[in-house]
């Protein structure tokens, strides 16, 4: 349908992977190319390594690189609090103590002054320096010719929050925070070079972008920062009540994020990068008197605790478009002038901003949503509020191509060879958008007369499949009609994976499938897995009652033996490894490359040795309604959560397969209307975020 | 309307650019609750924001506040951070004149040329006021103890005698009647009643939603809590506390906030949402009156202020006081020869309560409100203030 993003890494596409039966390239071949062979193997640099984001990726490269025997030398001006042994509890949880120890165990900590390298530093042979030292083009420049006069050879990349290559002339990865946890890396670089491939190949996820000023990232955050801000002077609302109300509509907090990293470094950083882009873009991302003064000041955004606000401020309509006119109006204009420059796939671009922003959906699908004239409008609309922004950086031809597949097929993309389909799904949590564009790719296949598919994630953008986007649950609370409307149109999506092909296979390749995730999945006919891949059914413990036939659809593909199995798994929560699901959930578990080849096998109707396992039509009889072994509790929300879905399971079973879908979205639906709902995790979440 | 000099020429209240909370009666809301100051700051924030005016339009702010708060030391530069913009300031205090003193050191500086745009911010929490400890070695308890909202009020240090024994004696002086403060007490209720009934306070006095510290609703501020519709019967049957003062002739201690702008003529123009409607300054006087008689102040206040100017009773298009009893304004009538029926139409402190501080902002805002829907005028703001003092204002709308 689209480009698929692997490609901008030059990693092939989704269906060479099956086709190929393997990944395309591993991170042992890569380490040899970029660290050099076993035996002669050099080391990682970090400078500004006790910063914040020096000591974030410390951890985070160290932890992987580690078993490959490349030591990390941690680079810092004496006198520098330590800020890598603030990391290790965290690396403690992540890994367990003797993981964590070896990781820390692998850092090599040295002092400099800024002009000399210590000397001791060549005897760990230095083959790449990751520069995360102040934003001060001269101090970097001066850094990296300090490194080369002494490392000819050595690969440079920064961090930088937001110089250009051009500027630097070094490779440029731009990492999000949190810093330790966070995949993705923006790289510039004029093609994709081994390094950053050996971070695709490490579990993160490397995303290229052009040469221009700040990033994706950057220019989403900041920008909306800076429009919350802007929005503040215009109308007096405080910025903790503007942050409620951005997280009601898209999901960040930016000025709570400011204070949580620091508003002193994160103030600072922010009015650095619209500071820059303002020269080159001009008033959109003029800083204004708001930001300078935090940037001076680096005082928090939130009032001090012993101020928490008294007054509480709300909306009507009127002010709510004014609202959306300074918040979307500036985050449609930032977003055309990215698409004009072509700063990344738009896929990327999009996920950039659910995944390092917190933005709920992407900015391109809410763009989407609204439609290129009504994007058009609420730009208009800011300007006629912002005059200034309208004299530049303004590209409203770009929503023309709002049709095309790479606008269209954002979080689900699809291939084909004539003869199998590959629909690969980047977003990580299921929405009302993956559904919309799942259905699309499966028109799209079906138009081009393919039989048999494979559903997969992406091997990019989308590492786990962790479950059903539970805003999406919002609206059903106050109205359960909307709960099982919801229900209808994912489980009818999920049962074309079933009804729609001769042969449909789901393919488990990340870290988890959970949830609503997993329920998709399980409608293909045939279901491998990775064998490490954690599965499971976590709705008990929100709670909600599954909504994509969960209760029903696994039992009418098992014999009754297999129902305590997944009687536990759905009563408990508690997941299980996907080598230990086989036979019941899956069909297979094992290694990755041997799940590949096997899918392929699979749907290219070639032998594969697994039987599938049929869907039964009629009702399902004698179904228990306990599960043996099933721990008792004293929580009674976890009793009546359970007894709920019992129930499901008992009706839902009970009716032939072509109305069981219909009583499972009615319960479901109308479960989310419960007070057990509303003072669960989702509704809990649905209070704090929405009702401001 | 006769041409009268200003007092400020270059300075003009920007119309539109006021509000008020409601003034729930002591003890009876969430600002019993709250450190008022704060809750001022936040609040004007969100009536400019309402009023379409941007805080920093802003470049200085007095405050006017009578009972100390908490961080009451950092006065205006602390308020100004609640209100969300770090400008200078300072806090002024003039027992119940405080608000007309306030608008008129706002005036001053806006005159001055030394700012464009100046904001007026004036609060009080009477409920659970604070109580001070002073060492005073003169005192036979060698240390005293006030709550400073009750004690004040019960002791005058100037005469040795209470707020409420001013108003008998005063009554005393002029002979007034007690049925006619009953009567005049009950058609101040009548006139907030039918201003309240017509809409006229959705034009100045802006609900809010209190939150506790966890950032949940604690109550609204939506109401003149604790005012109730009254029968002149009812009046009648109240024990007298002193000649002709009863419980219901005699405002009540309240809480709230009211803000207004001052600004320079152009800015004035360009901040509000009438620029066509010119608000000036005339003149503003205070007098101070032979001890214990602070009822008679007001007028005092008044005749020298139409003394200064050349006007009369007959040139104020809008007539509005502070009385704190209503033997106020009978005494006024009589020393004026003025009909209190023409006054206070459209409410006052008697009715809605006397937070102190914002008590004559409030009533300046009315008056001003009034005066527009009555195409223009002067207006005639006055009031009496601890000490026996009167003050009264003249402003001109236009």
């Amino acid at each position: 349908m689209r480009p698929s993003t692997l490609q901008t890494l030059g990693l092939g596409s989704v269906i060479e992977i099956f086709q190929n039966g393997k990944l395309p390239v591993s991170a042992d071949e890569l380490v040899d190319r970029v660290f050099g062979k076993a035996g002669n193997r050099g080391a990682l640099v970090i400078t500004g390594a006790n910063g914040i984001v020096g000591a974030g990726k410390t951890m985070q490269l160290g932890s992987r690189l580690e078993s490959f025997g490349i030591p990390i030398i941690a680079l810092d001006f004496p006198g520098i609090p330590d800020g890598i042994a603030k990391q290790y509890p965290g690396l403690v949880r992540a890994f367990g103590k003797g993981n964590a120890n070896k990781v820390m165990g692998n850092i090599i900590k040295y002092s400099y002054d800024g002009k000399t390298l210590p000397k001791a530093l060549a005897s760990h042979n230095p083959k790449f320096l990751l520069e995360a030292i102040p934003e001060i083009l001269d101090i970097k420049k001066d850094h990296y010719k300090t490194f080369r006069e002494m490392f000819p050879e050595i690969d440079i990349w920064s961090v930088t929050s937001g110089f250009p290559r051009s500027s630097l002339g070094v490779g440029i990865a731009h990492p999000a925070f949190p810093h330790e946890v966070n995949k993705i890396w923006e790289i510039v670089e004029p093609a994709p070079s081994a390094s950053s491939k050996l971070l695709w190949a490490l579990g993160l996820i490397p995303m290229p972008v052009s040469d221009n000023w700040s990033f994706v990232l950057d220019v989403f955050f900041c920008g909306l920062t800076l429009a919350g801000s802007r929005f503040s002077e215009a109308s007096n609302m405080p910025y903790w009540k503007i942050d409620k109300y951005i997280r009601k509509y898209l999901g960040p907090n930016p000025f709570r994020a400011h204070d949580a990293i620091g508003a002193a470094g994160a103030n600072f950083l922010s009015w650095s990068c619209l500071h820059h882009l303002s020269k080159h873009y001009g008033e959109l991302f003029a800083p204004n008197q708001t930001f300078d003064e935090k940037k001076e000041s680096g005082q928090n955004w939130y009032p001090l605790d012993h101020f928490r606000p008294l007054v509480d401020w709300s909306m009507n309509e009127k002010e709510t478009a004014e609202f959306n006119a300074w918040i979307l109006g500036s985050l449609f204009q930032m977003t055309s002038l990215m698409i004009h420059e072509n700063r990344t796939h738009l896929s990327q671009m999009n996920l950039i901003g659910e995944l390092c922003a917190q933005f709920r959906k992407g900015m391109l699908a809410t763009i989407r949503s609204y439609g290129a004239d009504a994007t058009r409008k609420i730009v208009g609309d800011y300007h006629k509020l912002h005059p200034a922004a309208a004299e530049k950086a303004w590209h409203p031809e770009v929503f023309e191509k709002i049709d095309s597949p790479e606008w269209q097929q954002l979080y689900v993309n699809a291939e084909h060879d004539g003869k199998v389909g590959v629909i690969s799904i980047n977003r990580e949590i299921y929405n009302y958008d993956v559904n919309t564009e799942l259905d699309k790719a499966i028109d799209w296949l079906k138009a081009a007369g393919i039989k048999n598919v494979i559903v997969t994630g992406d091997f990019h953008l989308s590492t786990q499949m962790i479950g059903a986007d539970t805003t999406d649950f919002f609206p059903a609370i106050e109205n359960p009609a909307k709960g099982v409307e919801l229900c209808n149109a994912w489980s009818a999506t999920a049962r074309r994976l079933y009804n729609d092909f001769k042969t449909s296979v789901g393919v488990i390749n990340g870290k988890r499938c959970f949830g609503g995730f997993l329920e998709l999945m399980m409608h293909c006919q045939y279901l491998v897995a990775e064998e490490n891949a954690v599965l499971g059914m976590p709705e008990v413990t929100l709670p909600v009652i599954p909504g994509m036939e969960g209760c029903h659809w696994p039992f009418r593909k098992v014999k009754p033996e297999n129902y305590p199995n997944l009687l536990l798994l759905l009563l408990t929560g508690k997941p299980v490894k996907a080598k230990e699901s086989v036979g019941w959930l899956t069909d297979y578990a094992g290694p990755l490359e041997e799940t590949i080849k096997l899918a392929w096998k699979i749907a290219s109707d070639a032998d594969h040795g697994l039987k599938k396992r049929e869907v039964v039509a009629d009702n399902l009889k004698n179904m228990p309604k306990e599960a043996p072994g099933l721990e008792d509790t004293d929580d009674t929300s976890l009793e009546e959560a359970r007894k709920a879905i019992v129930g499901c399971i008992q009706n839902s079973c009970n009716a032939p397969l072509s109305e069981a879908v219909s009583i499972q979205s009615k319960l479901s639906g109308n479960f989310m209307t419960t007070t057990l709902f509303k003072k669960g995790a989702i509704g809990t979440a649905y209070a704090k975020t929405w009702l401001v | 309307m006769k041409e009268v000099k200003s007092m400020f020429p270059r300075a003009r209240i920007p119309y539109g650019t006021w509000g008020s909370s409601y003034f729930p009666a002591w003890q009876m809301s969430p600002l019993a609750e709250v450190n008022i100051s704060q809750f001022a700051g936040e609040a004007m924030a969100n009536i400019l924001g309402k009023r379409k005016v941007s805080r920093k339009e802003l470049e200085y702010l007095v405050i006017g506040s009578t009972i100390p708060w908490h961080w009451k030391f950092w006065n205006a530069p602390v308020v100004a951070s609640c209100f969300g913009h770090r400008i200078p300031g300072y806090q002024t205090e003039q027992a119940c004149a405080t608000g007309l003193t306030s608008v008129v050191l706002a005036g001053s500086e806006v005159n001055s040329e030394s700012y464009d745009v100046v904001g007026v911010l004036t609060f009080d929490r009477t409920s659970d006021s604070p109580v001070g400890v002073f060492p005073e070695r003169r005192s036979y308890r060698r240390t005293e103890v006030i709550a400073d909202v009750w004690d004040n009020f019960g002791f005058d240090p100037s005469t040795g005698g209470a707020m409420i024994a001013t108003a008998g004696l005063t009554a005393r002086k002029y002979k007034i009647n007690r049925s006619e403060v009953d009567e005049l007490t009950y058609l101040r209720y009548k006139q907030y009643f039918e201003a309240k009934n017509s809409g006229f306070f959705n034009r100045y006095l802006f609900p809010f939603d209190v939150l506790n510290v966890q950032g949940k609703l604690v109550g609204k501020i939506s109401e003149d809590v604790g005012v109730r519709q009254i029968t002149l019967q009812s009046l009648k049957e109240q024990r007298e506390l002193d000649s002709c003062i009863t419980s219901g002739t005699q405002t009540h201690a309240a809480d709230g906030m009211a803000t207004i702008l001052v600004a320079s003529p152009g800015k004035a123009k360009e901040l509000s949402s009438k620029p066509e409607i010119n608000i000036e300054f005339i003149a503003k006087v205070d007098i101070r009156t032979l001890p214990g008689l602070m009822p008679e102040s007001p007028g005092m206040a008044v005749q020298k202020l139409l003394q200064r100017t050349g006007l009369t009773m007959d040139d104020m298009a809008v007539v509005k006081n502070h009385n704190p009893f209503a033997v106020n304004d009978a005494i006024f009538a009589k020393t004026m020869k003025y009909d209190w029926a023409k006054m206070n139409k459209t409410g006052c402190s008697l009715v809605w309560g006397h937070p102190q501080a914002p008590t004559l902002t409030r009533i300046l805002i009315e008056a001003l409100e009034e005066a527009v829907d009555l195409g223009g005028g002067y207006v005639l703001v006055f009031g009496c203030a601890a000490g026996d003092v009167g003050t009264a204002g003249i402003f001109r709308v236009s």
